[in-house]
């Protein structure tokens, strides 16, 4: 169906489209053959949940109602939870960047232009940034109006049926509130905010989230005290492993400091990074060690994982884990947290979480970026460059460079370190999602891993070909893509996986602590395991 | 979710075809998931793995690190893809009857 409208989020079909004509991707990826195709949708799918929108399952717990008067309930639903977004009761903290972004927009469309799923898509009407807004201000006109002929020339043509619901429910979850849309917007509208206000209706009136992020996520979180359900045995038993491990690596015994009170820093990662990439929390033991400097790690509920995906779709649980995680440093009487290689995780901490803790329990936190840029001007580790001689280029995480305007550091660091750096095109606060954020890295249930995959992190594939175009078809030489950041790190290896760039183009990623260890002359085998014959295909 | 009849029990599975309730696993459930896995007899070295999987399991109530299993079992990556094509995670763990990984690992 072309010039698909708005309106049409309410008409029964059985797709209201497939994206066909995706954004074509740079050599050796322009020839055929070279990218997987799309799957079929399974018929028991299009039953249970909502495939009428694109094709992709991405919110797993968004059920077809099976009678009439499940249906009804659900709409009724909905308009309650749209009622409480624009209520100051009940959701004071964004009524107002709410309000802006749905009033003002003239339709000028320079969102779209900025947005990488509208462009990779192939310019696929359904995922412009104002589209789904538009789907939002009519049925908020509709339910506010009624179904006056007026209240139809005046924004509330649609149909306020379960299809308009469930496509909308799905929507909600094809874009990576990552906000270059915003920072595009001549008006200054936020269409990202306008995404996760539609999935906190969801969340937070119906009970509707992926479960990756809420059953899984946030609330194995608060259970357990991390989204991977690592509980604190499983946690010391991989500091013991890693500790193991770097002395295997470097010949040099580190010891991670564990819930040692008074430290200066509270070191806190990403759980997944024990878990899947325990080189990253090894980098950073190295680093804090040599450089001398007093911090700990925590074992303690909650603050051994910075993540909060509650950041993704729903104001109360993310309020609930910032301030566990608050505490866990308080508890310590560290002078303050410093936050590793999480984007997310950023900007939870720093910024989003601001509003939420006063007083002493508002304890200060920084970036890891601003602290590494530092150990590195005043030399407190060692440095051979030469050490990371292959192409590297360097991924922005959004939550860093556009939500914090955290740039240079990463920069500074990388250029000092690493001969053949070269930029992604654009870069910095310009730059492109991975197409994993705001929770879809980790959301691989159904065949939502296609969207991600084809669509989503489509552009930043992109500009990792093109950053490597020098030397991607000699496989003689690595390439490594630096991405501080877990979230996007695993959009990533995924993207590298299902296009089989590490096996046929030696493309590899990782984080920038990992450069950082490479780099360091005293240690006789590199750091990195693709540059490591010893460590063979661990 | 789909509930699946192994050997005249009821097994519960998600969309990934991961196990839900690990309690439910025994032999018959590893021959089972192996045919999704393409793995014609489960050998020593399968056996290897998965009861190590399961063990650390049991231990811990997490899946171990990749890097741990590898260091721990003696094989490396490229054998655990060579003993379970899908590799680690969504080979050999949902055939050792652990449930699907989550958070971002």
């Amino acid at each position: 169906m072309d010039n698909i409208k708005p309106q049409d989020m309410g008409k029964t079909s059985d797709v209201l489209v497939r994206p066909e004509k995706l954004m074509p991707l740079p050599a050796p990826y322009d020839k055929p053959g070279m990218e997987p195709e799309f799957k079929p949708v399974k018929d028991t799918w299009k039953e249970d949940f909502c495939t009428s929108l694109d094709g992709f399952v991405g919110n797993d717990t968004l059920a077809r109602p099976k009678t009439k008067e499940e249906e009804q309930e659900m709409i009724k639903k909905f308009l309650s939870g749209l009622d409480k977004l624009f209520s100051d009761q009940t959701n004071r903290g964004y009524l107002q960047p709410l309000a802006l972004s749905f009033e003002y927009c003239a339709k000028c469309n320079t969102c779209s232009e900025a947005c990488h799923t509208f462009k990779s898509s192939g310019e696929t009407e359904i995922y412009r940034p104002i589209f789904r807004s538009e789907v939002l201000r009519k049925i908020y006109r509709k339910h506010k109006n009624g179904d006056s002929l007026v209240n139809r020339f005046i924004g509330g043509d649609i149909d306020l049926n379960i299809e308009t619901i469930l496509r909308l429910g799905e929507l909600a979850y094809r874009c990576n509130l990552c906000r270059r849309c915003a920072q595009t917007c001549p008006l200054g509208l936020d269409n990202g905010l306008l995404a996760r206000e539609i999935r906190k209706i969801f969340s937070m009136e119906m009970g509707i989230a992926p479960k990756p992020l809420h059953e899984k996520g946030t609330v194995n979180q608060l259970k357990i005290g991390s989204s991977t359900g690592l509980n604190k045995a499983a946690l010391l038993d991989v500091i013991e492993f890693i500790e193991e491990d770097m002395y295997d690596k470097t010949g040099k015994e580190y010891k991670i400091p564990m819930d040692k009170k008074g430290a200066d820093i509270l070191l806190t990662h990403n759980a997944g990074e024990f878990l899947a990439w325990p080189e990253n929390p090894a980098a950073f033991a190295i680093i804090f060690e040599e450089a001398g400097l007093n911090w700990t790690l925590s074992s303690e509920m909650i603050g051994y994982d910075n993540v909060n995906y509650g950041l993704f779709y729903d104001d109360a649980q993310a309020k609930k884990i910032g301030i566990q995680q608050f505490k866990a440093a308080r508890d310590l009487g560290v002078r303050k947290i410093v936050i590793g290689e999480c984007g997310h995780a950023h900007k939870a901490a720093t910024v989003s979480m601001d509003r939420n803790v006063a007083g002493e329990d508002n304890i200060p936190r920084e970036s890891f970026l601003p602290l590494l840029q530092d150990l590195i001007r005043k030399k407190a580790i060692k440095q051979d460059p030469s050490r990371n001689n292959f192409p590297v280029t360097l991924h922005d995480p959004c939550n860093m460079a556009r939500m914090m305007g955290l740039i240079m550091p990463q920069r500074e660091i990388i250029n000092t370190i690493c001969p053949q750096f070269r930029e992604m095109t654009p870069n910095g606060a310009q730059n492109y999602c991975c197409g994993g954020g705001s929770g879809f890295a980790i959301m691989n249930s159904f065949n939502f891993p296609e969207f991600r995959n084809k669509i989503a992190s489509r552009m930043k594939f992109k500009q990792i070909l093109n950053a490597f175009q020098d030397t991607i078809e000699d496989p003689e030489t690595p390439k490594y893509v630096c991405a501080p950041c877990s979230n996007c790190k695993g959009a990533i290896r995924d993207i590298l996986d299902y296009y089989e760039t590490t096996a046929k183009f030696n493309v590899h990623y990782g984080g920038l602590v990992e450069l950082v260890v490479n780099a360091m002359p005293q240690f006789e085998r590199p750091f990195l395991d693709f540059l490591d014959e010893e460590a063979g295909m661990m | 979710m789909a509930n699946i009849e192994i050997n005249g029990q009821q097994v519960e599975i998600d969309e990934d075809g991961f196990i839900v309730n690990p309690e439910q696993w025994d032999e018959n459930v590893a021959a089972y998931f192996c045919k999704d896995e393409g793995i014609e007899e489960l050998t020593d070295e399968h056996w290897k793995v998965i009861n190590y999987l399961r063990d650390y399991y049991q231990q811990f109530e997490v899946a171990p690190m990749i890097r741990k299993l590898c260091k721990e079992t003696g094989c490396n990556l490229k054998k655990i893809y060579e003993l379970f094509p899908s590799g680690p995670a969504k080979g050999a763990c949902k055939v050792a009857g652990l449930p699907k990984p989550t958070g971002c690992v």
